[in-house]
């Protein structure tokens, strides 16, 4: 596809340096023209893709969209919510939340002054903050030295990273295991920088859908590949422990970005190289 | 029983002497079936009060993590949170003492009866965090048999609370005994412990594996090779 490729020399001439802006703000034209496509900045591709995803769920990788995209935040430099603390912030909520499992305790009924139970809310509150520590740190502090130029034009598969996260409705916990794939574009990302965006996505409290969004976006962001694809397949406390109490039940979201979602091939590639063994 | 043999005959002796020692202390002791049943008979107002206050408690911890606790995600969490670990913690609402009074019945059976792989779901007291896994129970019965199901809720109505495995296992055991009185039990329990999985240690595929033995499981060592042969747990 021949503007497909024009798109892919705008980026491989444009310098890359640790603080290039993958969404400049002030808009550029481009001077190719599409069909019935008018773009308002530089995007490739992949990109318009991941905002094309945001209005639709359609899985059919259309390209040929006229409704004008809306501008999303960019996940690299989204703000981590706790990224400022300083030591005394993060103690004032360690003992906030110590003084909530506090009450809890005794609105369980539980005698808490017992002495299994004399520490508990402490060591609670540290494990909640631990189980939230991903909202300390931002995406590109993660990843921002690890990105190399690299000849690579193969599938790079980091599979079966063990995951585990807090849903956010029910505050209980959900583990499992993520498959992440992309092709390179020129760059490659440095191998455990992947797990590390699959760790600091995962420590806080989720939705598995959302999730999975998140680390294939942040990679694409971050090294714009030609496609990226992440699965994960988790188990729900919630679903297992209560509720509908479903011993042996699994979720599977996915997220398929650029060649993967529009080329069966290497979805399929992906599928196979990547799968999730049973665990 | 004109095949018991001679060990498990000295195992009865053995057995009644605990029993009468038991009594005895009866007064003292109070039973493991009437154990820990924190809110037990309580009415409609004090568990919506629980619920009030578990609320109350969710919604600073959501503010506390960071979280802007106005999102749509999270706007009913602290309630669906607060009804979640009232269900966790619901072994404290009964005693095994009404849930298994009626289903013990006399037979003849003088063989190990044997139930595993029961799924169990329990908070760690030290962390407030899952602990799951499987346990196998058997017995020897003496002139009577429990409900096999009730086995199943003796299990479930202890692992539903704040638990250390070891209390958890033991509480398992001493129930089947105080209820039925065999001739011995054995209890293994299988867990995963979040708290070490999760955070801490990190150790993604530890387990830990208790057991109880009591009765004729304790002294007789054939007969607890029977149990963990018979017991053992599937994998999971």
């Amino acid at each position: 596809m021949a503007s497909q490729q024009s798109d892919d020399d705008i980026f491989v001439d444009s310098p890359t340096n640790k603080h290039h802006r993958f969404f400049p703000s002030s808009p550029k034209l481009i001077t190719m023209k599409r069909d019935q496509e008018s773009t308002f900045d530089t995007v490739t591709p992949l990109t318009r893709q991941m905002k094309s995803s945001s209005i639709s769920a359609s899985e059919s990788g259309d390209n040929e969209r006229t409704t004008p995209l809306r501008r999303r935040p960019s996940v690299l430099d989204e703000k981590a919510l706790r990224e400022t603390d300083t030591k005394t912030v993060r103690d004032q909520r360690i003992q906030a939340i110590t003084r909530s499992y506090q009450g809890i305790l005794d609105s369980i009924g539980e005698d808490s002054t017992r002495q299994g139970l004399l520490k508990t809310p402490k060591r609670a509150a540290e494990a909640l903050v631990f189980f939230t520590k991903g909202y300390e740190q931002s995406i590109r502090d993660v990843v921002s030295d690890a990105i190399f130029d690299e000849d690579c034009e193969n599938m790079v598969v980091v599979k079966e990273i063990d995951i585990y996260s807090l849903c956010e409705h029910h505050m209980v916990p959900f583990f499992g295991k993520v498959s992440v794939g992309y092709l390179p574009n020129k760059r490659v990302l440095g191998l455990s920088k992947i797990a590390r965006i699959v760790e600091v996505f995962s420590r806080r409290l989720q939705v598995q859908e959302r999730l999975t969004r998140q680390i294939a976006e942040a990679i694409a962001e971050a090294i714009e590949p030609r496609g990226v694809a992440v699965i994960v397949e988790c188990q729900h406390m919630c679903m297992i422990m209560r509720g509908a109490q479903k011993v042996n039940s699994r979720t599977t979201t996915s997220a398929m970005l650029g060649v993967f979602r529009e080329d069966p091939k290497t979805r399929e590639e992906f599928l196979s190289l990547g799968g999730i063994k049973p665990f | 029983m004109a095949h018991l043999s001679e060990s498990s005959n000295n195992d009865d002796i053995n057995m009644n002497n605990l029993h009468i020692e038991d009594k005895k202390n009866d007064v003292r002791r109070s039973s493991v079936l009437d154990e820990g049943t924190l809110r037990e008979n309580e009415s409609e107002s004090k568990h919506e009060q629980r619920l009030d206050a578990l609320k109350n408690a969710y919604g600073i911890m959501l503010n506390s993590v960071g979280e802007d606790a106005m999102r749509q995600g999270l706007l009913k969490t602290p309630e669906r949170a607060a009804k979640a670990m009232l269900f966790f913690t619901k072994g404290y609402e009964q005693s095994v003492r009404d849930v298994v009074s009626d289903a013990i019945f006399d037979e003849e059976c003088d063989n190990m009866v044997v139930v595993k792989d029961i799924d169990i779901y329990s908070l760690c007291e030290h962390h407030l965090i899952p602990f799951f896994g499987k346990v196998s129970v058997g017995y020897l019965p003496n002139k009577r048999v429990i409900g096999l199901s009730k086995i199943a809720r003796i299990v479930e109505i202890f692992s539903r609370r704040l638990q250390v495995q070891e209390r958890l296992t033991q509480q398992i055991a001493q129930a089947i005994e105080e209820a039925v009185q065999p001739l011995g039990v054995g209890v293994i329990v299988e867990c995963v412990h979040m708290c070490m999985v999760m955070r801490g240690a990190e150790k993604v595929n530890s387990r830990t594996t208790t057991s109880a033995m009591l009765g004729n499981f304790r002294h007789n060592a054939k007969t607890r090779e029977e149990f963990l042969i018979i017991g053992r747990n599937s994998s999971f």
